[in-house]
């Protein structure tokens, strides 16, 4: 193999990589079942983290986890309860995936939502004031990705113009 | 060239060389003009960067009226566009410098739609994962890079991204604890070491032998100093061997690589396995500290409770001091002139320490202000003097 074909691979490779990554998010987001869950800021100090906001996610349940750095699992549907992450209950229909961590807060890589910076400080206060609800698809296999943040059941986006 | 036609004139005029020899040698560099010249390559290396930190500024300001499929078709567009121009700029490349400001454009984009992705989709993942994909999917264009800088670049991200990658696949999810800073403090700097051996060993990755050399000396003199710090202050005594174990594996591969070395001879192999093997007993805390002071800093009066060999504040340094002197001594046997001399210096500047560790009550008076910049003047002429001696007896060593 010549060095320019080389070349021709190393420019090509790294927009396939991030191109199927891109595509893999996007399936994830737009199949899988929607799910709205009510958010809250679990240090009302410090919600903003540069230009997104940082809350955590109320499951209903609470004491979440009883224990600290282990691989937890949320099951939905039919009832809530919070189990082991390898030992999700066959009749639970809807499941997210995560883990408890060392502060015992659990975790689904949903804890993150990007915000434009002329944007921030409103959409913080709203959050901080548990007007904010996150909508959710998730997988068979009980990954999460977020579809939107909705601030009193509308789109963060209609939410910011409102005068409150 | 004009610095070097007057150091040819002053060759001439010393006998060292003939006029004919004077006039071919600046015909020879007239005609041979150097590939490129530095500081034009550092700007416009420089200039690429800025530039690419504006993409990633632009990109973080996350503007929510441009719809996701329009930010994605023009970061998309972008890098095929720079692709394009590498790619065309490549026939150039050992001239122009346009090939090498491209590629870092192209390597800094990459790395900014790793972002972009991240805010379209609100991805929650860790930064060391998106450094290590960033790393891993531009690998093999990094190798085409000629500029230092460039290598350079690419060789922190990666060490970076894998580093805290490791120590986070081991242990738990640190998000909200730094129990595992020492633990990639003590990795770093191996790591670096057992890739720089393997650079040396494959001509494609001669070009990041560098960089990773340069990484290697700064992750130990960081590794040494916090333990040090960590240890005389009674500090580091929580460990998880878990933490540890990618330590331990590359150290262990770092040493068969330091036995299987055939530049290194038998008393290089020795100095370097001993330093190494006490750089993780200084992480092992089990062994070698109690976790007792003998001496204050800032208080006025010592914990003299403690007996001098047991104490922490007195093992922590001349277990650094340890280290620094076998890694001097090979240092200077192997030629590293300028390692030798910072090594050196960094001994001479841990005995300063350990004074006013030891003296730090007599210190805060006048006679003991007076004794102090008395030994920091002896040990600075010490230095000077003895590291010349030292150096010879490190070479003679090897007889």
């Amino acid at each position: 193999m010549n060095k320019r074909t080389l070349l021709a691979i190393a420019l090509t490779l790294p927009i396939l990589a991030l191109a199927a990554t891109a595509w893999m998010k996007s399936t994830q987001r737009s199949s899988g079942a929607e799910v709205a869950l009510p958010i809250e800021g679990f240090d009302p100090r410090d919600l903003l983290s540069g230009h997104y906001l940082i809350y955590q996610v109320d499951y209903g349940l609470e004491n979440l986890c009883a224990a600290t750095d282990v691989a937890t699992a949320v099951c939905l549907q039919p009832e809530r309860l919070a189990t082991p992450a390898d030992t999700v209950p066959a009749d639970c229909k809807l499941f997210i995936r995560g883990y408890c961590d060392s502060s015992a807060n659990f975790n689904a890589g949903i804890e993150r939502f990007y915000i434009p910076e002329e944007h921030a400080a409103i959409l913080e206060n709203k959050v901080r004031d548990k007007r904010g609800t996150l909508v959710l698809s998730v997988d068979p296999q009980g990954t999460a990705v977020i579809r939107d943040l909705l601030i009193d059941g509308q789109p963060w986006q209609e939410a910011v113009k409102a005068p409150n | 060239m004009s610095i070097m036609a007057n150091k040819l004139q002053r060759w001439v005029q010393a006998g060292l060389i003939s006029p004919t020899q004077h006039e071919a040698i600046l015909a020879f560099e007239t005609s041979h003009p150097q590939r490129s010249n530095w500081w034009l390559y550092s700007l416009m290396i420089l200039g690429s960067a800025i530039i690419g930190l504006g993409v990633i500024s632009l990109i973080a300001s996350n503007w929510a009226d441009i719809p996701d499929t329009v930010k994605l078709a023009a970061n998309f567009t972008l890098l095929a566009l720079l692709a394009a121009g590498i790619y065309w700029q490549y026939p150039n490349q050992s001239q122009g410098v346009w090939f090498e400001v491209l590629v870092v454009g192209f390597m800094l984009l990459c790395l900014a739609s790793i972002g972009l992705i991240s805010q379209i989709f609100h991805s929650g993942g860790a930064w060391y994962h998106a450094l290590l994909f960033w790393a891993l999917i531009t690998a093999l264009l990094s190798l085409f890079a000629h500029s230092l800088f460039t290598r350079f670049f690419w060789v922190t991200l990666f060490l970076s991204g894998l580093v805290w990658s490791i120590v986070a696949g081991v242990g738990t999810h640190f998000r909200h604890t730094l129990d595992e800073f020492p633990a990639a403090l003590l990795l770093a700097p191996l790591l670096a070491a057992l890739l720089y051996q393997l650079a040396l060993r494959n001509k494609w990755l001669h070009g990041f032998a560098s960089s990773l050399f340069f990484w290697f000396q700064v992750g130990a003199v960081i590794a040494l100093v916090f333990a040090d710090i960590a240890r005389s202050g009674g500090e580091l005594l929580d460990y998880q061997a878990s933490r540890y174990l990618p330590a331990y594996i590359v150290a262990a591969l770092l040493a068969i690589g330091i036995l299987l070395q055939q530049q290194y001879r038998l008393t290089n192999k020795l100095l370097l396995l001993a330093a190494l093997a006490l750089l993780l007993l200084y992480y092992y805390p089990d062994l070698l500290f109690t976790g007792e002071q003998r001496y204050s800093l800032f208080d006025t009066y010592d914990h003299e409770t403690v007996s001098f060999w047991q104490a922490d504040d007195v093992r922590a340094p001349l277990l650094t001091l340890a280290i620094l002197f076998l890694y001097a001594i090979h240092a200077g046997n192997v030629g590293h002139q300028r390692t030798f001399n910072l090594v050196t210096f960094l001994i001479g500047a841990r005995f300063v320490i350990l004074y006013f560790q030891a003296m730090g009550g007599l210190a805060a008076t006048g006679v003991g202000l007076i004794i102090s910049g008395g030994l920091i003047m002896g040990i600075a002429w010490l230095w000077y003097k003895g590291r010349e001696r030292l150096r010879t007896w490190s070479k003679e060593l090897q007889a």
